[in-house]
């Protein structure tokens, strides 16, 4: 392997310039791009994909530069979205991407040869970089050295190792780029065959540099992707004499093939080949044969039997935790929103402003806020596993139940998070790679049975489930809660199986995934990301919940009621306190009441009065707002809130008939309705934000709602068929 | 003598010799350094298939590992 001069440049630094991160998955890319920027970060997904943009600042020399983390790839073949955007902001063509002055090339020294496959591709685009070797910890630990000054030697470029879960990895890496500057590469350095080699200078000179507006250096490697693929289909250019394109593609295949060359793995083989000679000289490994920690712990938790067990295990401490760690600080967050709103309330003057105020925005904002707690502590564990290697695991050992199911062994973590909040789960199934899985794993996540509908179920089975011993220790009450937990499930599990057919299905993607070694995570990079995620859901879902509060304050407050001097010697008459009874008068009539009771009739044969419709509809809002909306259509006393509610639920009659008004079917029903219905518009707002389009949560909407209806029905038909008839 | 993946045994190192997959999954196997040629270790095979290649872990699925066809080298313990 010929040395090589390098031609270092240290002026890029002086100008600010957009300096992009660029290697595989779960090579430390995220923790360098943390510890560089800290908390000056944003982000966002990429416009009309759901690949997540990251980028932010970093201060080098006194001079702001911008830093871009682009996803992570295994090359630049470009068949995913997220690989494809590396690629085009590479070669400086995609339009929401900034193109980079230079790279910062992280490359994993536990596994060499894997990352130089990468990149080898991305030197072959000439752009001024900095080599950054990570997991230099795990290498040493596997016996693998590695002589940075070697491996710069051979590829022409300046190479550092750092340990990125080090306080100094930032400093580090900027010390290198003042002191060694960044080199650009050179082209071709892999040494591709004399018939590869012609091949791509033919594609390039008869067809790429006329039809297309693709860069000079970026046109070899399209060259190479075409030859290996052959189509067109998924190009992103508009090429126009598309025909002719395929013919010489075809020729110049069969021309490889003659020689003796497999078009389809020709590049990929010999810029292995290259990897693993150019290695010899710089990478010494110690021959080992004692088992890592990586696999004795993989004997057990990837285990057919004790993996299944401990995944389920792991997810119980984990959720139980977050119930009871999060519980104070919602609590917490409860308080200091009933403190500000009385603040405000007693601040202000009384009248419409004041109201506005406090029943609506600061009401409605504190019921997303107090979700917070759980949505942090949920991603603190989710980044935590991930960062330990677990995940990966995770999917592995559940993939084949899921697959059953049509769904994906990355599917498993989301809908488990769906427990706790449909929000972060959705926010989660950003690691399933095929779209088509994400998509159904999204549309079935709100089946999953949320701590938002608890307090429905509550008070439910409370007011109706008679209180009886069935076996041992379990209650008909306990059954019935543990039942619609299972319930949620069942219908997730149906519903994928359903869409799973009606979806366009394409190939199904077989499970192959790349199992990280075990380490310990970053602490700062998983709470720096946990907030992030804090962060987007109170802005994202928060600006929409403020306008919904608004607008649902207004039609609950609107038309103005104004007691008649008759109506408050009813009242009085009644022993009731007027105050209650003219919220109560004031919901009535409002335009939430008119409405309520205009839909009676559909929700009717469901066993709903109009007073559940309004619940129904304000708990549109957020599910638990169910429960305070009832509280306040019956105006009970707020000490005795959940027992003065279910009294009045059990005592309530019809006029008419004189008979209760409320039964166990109500009960039945109202609960399968509220496990099935899309009662919550956070949920939605998330959803428009992932798939980036209103299609798909009026899809859900709109579905969920149909089956929430047919099911409440026949549950209710059923009901009083079958128990109480 | 040539078999799937799927039939190795722990422990046993095998030499790549044919992806029998589609173009797309043939793709993703090399970009991982699953390559013809390529020499790897079987690290779990419970159904589904752990193979060590080089450095790189990889879980492989039975679907997929029945269109790994691999040639065994030497057996390990």
């Amino acid at each position: 392997m010929s040395n090589q001069t390098i031609n270092v440049q240290k002026e890029l630094l002086r100008q600010p310039s957009t300096i992009a991160l660029v290697g595989n998955p779960n090579t430390g890319k995220s923790t360098i791009f943390n510890a560089l920027t800290g908390l000056r970060q944003k982000i966002a997904n990429y416009p009309g994909i759901t690949v997540e943009r990251k980028m932010g600042t970093t201060i080098i020399n006194g001079v702001l530069h911008k830093i871009i983390d682009l996803p992570g790839a295994y090359s630049l073949n470009h068949k995913k979205a997220d690989e494809r955007i590396s690629y085009e902001t590479l070669i400086g063509s995609y339009d929401h991407e900034e193109k980079p002055d230079l790279l910062l090339m992280v490359v994993d020294a536990s596994n060499l040869e894997r990352n130089l496959f990468l990149a080898s591709q991305v030197m072959d685009l000439q752009i001024p970089m900095l080599m950054v070797l990570t997991m230099s910890d795990i290498a040493d630990e596997r016996g693998i050295r590695i002589q940075s000054q070697q491996l710069s030697n051979v590829w022409g470029v300046p190479v550092i190792s750092i340990n990125a879960r080090s306080k100094q990895c930032d400093v580090q890496i900027k010390q290198a780029l003042v002191e060694q500057g960044v080199a650009t590469p050179k082209p071709f350095q892999w040494n591709p065959s004399k018939p590869l080699r012609q091949a791509v200078e033919r594609l390039d000179k008869e067809w790429l540099s006329e039809h297309t507006q693709l860069p000079e250096r970026a046109r070899p490697i399209e060259a190479l992707r075409l030859l290996a693929e052959g189509s067109l289909e998924d190009s992103f250019y508009q090429y126009s004499e598309e025909g002719k394109a395929k013919k010489l593609i075809e020729e110049l295949q069969n021309t490889l093939e003659a020689q003796g060359e497999n078009p389809t793995a020709a590049e990929v083989v010999q810029r292995y080949r290259f990897i693993g000679d150019s290695s010899e000289g710089s990478v010494t490994k110690e021959q080992r044969d004692e088992q890592t920690w990586t696999d004795r712990l993989d004997n057990v938790l990837t285990h057919r039997v004790a993996g299944p067990v401990i995944f389920v295990l792991v997810l119980l401490v984990m959720f139980q935790s977050i119930f009871s760690w999060a519980t104070p600080f919602m609590d917490m967050i409860d308080m200091l929103f009933i403190e500000f709103g009385a603040f405000v309330g007693s601040s202000l003057p009384a009248g419409l402003l004041n109201s506005l105020l406090v029943d609506g925005i600061i009401a409605g904002l504190g019921g997303v806020v107090i979700f917070l707690p759980q949505i942090i502590f949920l991603f603190l564990f989710i980044y935590f596993l991930e960062g330990t290697g677990y995940m990966a695991r995770a999917a592995f050992v559940m993939d084949g139940f899921m697959t059953k199911v049509g769904l994906h062994g990355r599917s498993v973590v989301p809908l488990m998070s769906g427990f706790a909040c449909a929000i972060p789960g959705i926010m989660a199934t950003r690691t399933i790679e095929n779209w088509r899985d994400r998509l159904i794993t999204i549309m079935i996540l709100p089946f999953m049975a949320c701590s938002a509908r608890l307090p429905v179920y509550a008070v439910m089975i409370a007011a109706f489930v008679p209180d009886k011993r069935v076996i041992g220790f379990l209650t008909l009450q306990g059954l019935v809660f543990f039942g619609l937990y299972l319930f949620g499930i069942v219908m997730a599990v149906g519903s994928a199986a359903v869409m799973k057919r009606i979806f366009p299905t394409g190939k199904p993607t077989p499970f192959l995934m790349e199992l990280p070694p075990y380490k310990w995570p970053n602490v700062s990079s998983v709470v720096i990301q946990s907030l992030e995620r804090g962060k987007i859901f109170v802005t994202e879902a928060g600006k929409i919940i403020v306008a919904i509060s608004i607008i649902l304050w207004v039609l609950a407050s609107f038309p103005t009621y104004e007691p008649t001097a008759s109506d408050l010697a009813d009242m009085d008459a009644n022993g009731q306190t007027s105050e209650q009874m003219i919220s109560t008068l004031q919901l009535n009539q409002s335009y939430a009441g008119t409405f309520g009771q205009w839909i009676e009739p559909a929700i009717e044969p469901l066993g709903f009065d109009w007073k559940i419709g309004i619940g129904l509809l304000t708990s549109f809002a957020a599910r638990e707002v169910m429960v305070g909306t009832l509280n306040t259509i019956y105006s009970i006393e707020e000490t005795e809130e959940q027992l003065g509610l279910i009294e009045r639920l059990r005592s309530e009659t019809d006029p008419e008939t004189g008979l209760p008004k409320y039964t166990l079917a109500t009960a039945l029903s109202l609960m399968i309705f509220f496990a099935i219905a899309m009662q919550c518009m956070s949920t939605l707002a998330i959803v428009k934000r992932e798939t980036n389009s209103w299609k798909w949560p009026l899809v859900m909407f709109g579905y969920m709602t149909v089956l929430a209806y047919f099911s409440a029905w026949i549950t209710y038909e059923w009901a009083n068929t079958f128990l109480l008839g | 003598m040539i078999v799937p993946l799927t039939t190795t045994k722990i422990g046993e190192q095998v030499r790549v010799s044919c992806l029998n997959c589609t173009s797309e999954d043939t793709c993703r196997l090399q970009e991982l350094g699953c390559v013809e040629g390529a020499t790897g270790t079987v690290v779990s095979n419970q159904k589904n298939i752990i193979l060590q290649v080089g450095e790189c872990r990889l879980a492989i699925t039975h679907p997929l590992a029945m269109n790994i066809l691999v040639e065994p080298v030497s057996k390990k313990k």
